[in-house]
């Protein structure tokens, strides 16, 4: 049957094979100069299916927002404008041309941040408890992303379409699946904050929760608890966020105050626990050892906890807890529930291996504390 | 799935024009005209080719699955005196380390030890 149609090309001397070769020559003539606008154009239809599905993300994560700032803020007016003006809210980065001091400028601009999103989710749910204002906080902070996520999208789409320049195109349709990837996670996070449950992040938070547990602790930093617990004759100083509404505290402050409340030269360890983005094809839940300040965000807390340490010639020991991005921001799953009990017994197992009895051993959990007392 | 009238239209003069290719193709095969039959099936199978593409690359109004998803999140109470474990579903409040409902093996307080998703049955 091939070789019949190939004949059908070949021959001139008849209506339908001058038909047909004229079809191909057209076809080979149009291709040459508008492959790349059909293209353009496939590439385009792609980006628009997708942009559609994210706008159905962003208007249900943000309607899920208003009907739980309803449900448990008890506003007496509608909060909906308020919530459509947070989602728009943004923080302008301090100019870096000049890097000097760019540490405090960073860490002024995130406390300013924090104090005027409270003040704003306090207004929009004024009956909400501090824990609950807190998953509030979070939740629209997830609504915030899809708005940023759905904008962004939108902007290359728009865009491409007014150029019809390939190359413009290319630039989000190559990102595309990776973004789409992050936008169906932070889907999973709407759920998470709305109810208060623990996520992937919380792991950190979950490994100090489980060893400070029965024992007394007190405020150290803003949003952060500490807790003392004797072990094998060191003195451990537990800290992580304080729970359960969803908040990362300031690990950094935490840890700073804590060596210096015991002037430093006492404490032997500092041992950090977090959670860390896997490879693919790496375990959920497999426990990673390393040296130096297991944490993420912009740099701000990094940088006060490797200052410290640096000045009282700390060793700065880490945990990474592997897991997807779906599952950092979405309900914790079991594996790293039961990873963080492997991770208990690697803290003690660290600390006798590399302490000695006397020693007091700061063990900081880092992360989002959302679902995890203490 | 949602067509536009256009798109009907358009799927309907395609369509036909297909079926008559075919047909015209078949008969051509029948009466050994082979020269014409493969023209004419070929043209009616690109014509149904581009029927099946209009038709899978059509947007679906209606989403397969929930645009948030619902995660079944379970709730693990534990004994800290008997030892007693108990799972449930979670409930909003729920946090860990939070002493909740009374033990039912002993004079105890539960407290809740994990909050996870509900582990998927494993593929057997």
């Amino acid at each position: 049957m091939f070789l019949q149609v190939a004949q059908l090309f070949g021959q001139d001397n008849t209506d339908i094979g001058m038909i047909l070769q004229t079809l191909f020559s057209l076809s080979f003539v149009i291709y040459l100069f508008y492959a790349q606008r059909i293209q353009a154009m496939t590439m385009l239809r792609q980006i628009e299916g997708t942009l559609m599905k994210v706008k159905r993300i962003k208007d249900e994560g943000r309607r899920i927002s208003i009907e739980t700032v309803k449900e448990i803020g008890k506003p007496e007016a509608d909060p909906t404008l308020l919530i459509d003006r947070f989602i728009e809210f943004f923080v302008v980065s301090p100019v870096s041309l000049d890097p000097a001091g760019i540490i405090g400028k960073l860490d002024h601009l995130l406390n300013m941040s924090d104090d005027t999103i409270k003040a704003e989710v306090k207004k929009m749910a004024p009956e909400a408890s501090e824990a609950e204002l807190n998953n509030l906080e979070n939740l629209l902070g997830a609504t915030h992303a899809l708005n940023a996520y759905y904008k962004v999208i939108r902007h290359f789409y728009l865009l491409g379409k007014k150029t019809m320049n390939i190359y413009v195109i290319m630039q989000i349709h190559m990102v595309l699946p990776l973004i789409v990837r992050e936008i169906e996670a932070t889907s999973y996070a709407v759920q998470a904050f709305k109810d208060g449950i623990p996520i992937g992040d919380s792991v950190g938070p979950l490994v100090i929760a489980k060893m400070m547990r029965g024992h007394e602790w007190k405020d150290v930093a803003k949003d952060m608890v500490a807790a003392e617990v004797p072990y094998e004759g060191r003195k451990l100083i537990l800290t992580k966020a304080k729970g359960p509404g969803g908040t990362v505290g300031k690990p950094g402050d935490a840890i700073e105050n804590i060596i210096n409340s015991v002037e430093g030269e006492k404490v032997k360890a500092v041992i950090m626990i977090d959670a860390a983005m896997k490879l693919e094809g790496e375990t959920t839940g497999a426990i990673h050892e390393g040296i130096g300040a297991v944490i993420g965000g912009i740099g701000v807390e990094k940088y006060k906890i490797e200052e410290i340490a640096n000045k009282y010639g700390l060793p700065l020991y880490g945990l990474a807890i592997r897991q997807d991005i779906s599952q950092a921001i979405g309900p914790m799953v079991e594996e790293l529930h039961k990873a963080a009990d492997v991770a208990v017994e690697t803290v003690k197992r660290i600390i006798v291996e590399r302490t000695q009895e006397g020693d007091i051993v700061v063990v900081a959990g880092v992360g989002n504390t959302i679902g995890v007392g203490q | 799935m949602s067509l536009s009238w256009t798109t009907l239209v358009v799927i309907a003069v395609i369509g036909g024009f297909s079926l008559w290719s075919m047909y015209s193709g078949f008969q051509a095969l029948n009466s050994e005209d082979s020269e014409f039959a493969m023209a004419y099936l070929l043209s009616g199978a690109a014509g149904f080719a581009a029927i099946g593409y209009m038709m899978f690359s059509t947007r679906s109004s209606v989403p397969r699955k929930p645009v948030v998803p619902k995660v079944d999140v379970v709730t693990t109470l534990e004994c800290p005196d008997c030892n007693l474990k108990r799972v449930r579903d979670f409930k909003r409040g729920d946090y860990i380390n939070k002493d909740d409902e009374p033990c039912t093996r002993c004079e105890g307080n539960m407290v809740i030890t994990g909050i996870h998703k509900r582990a998927e049955p494993k593929k057997g």
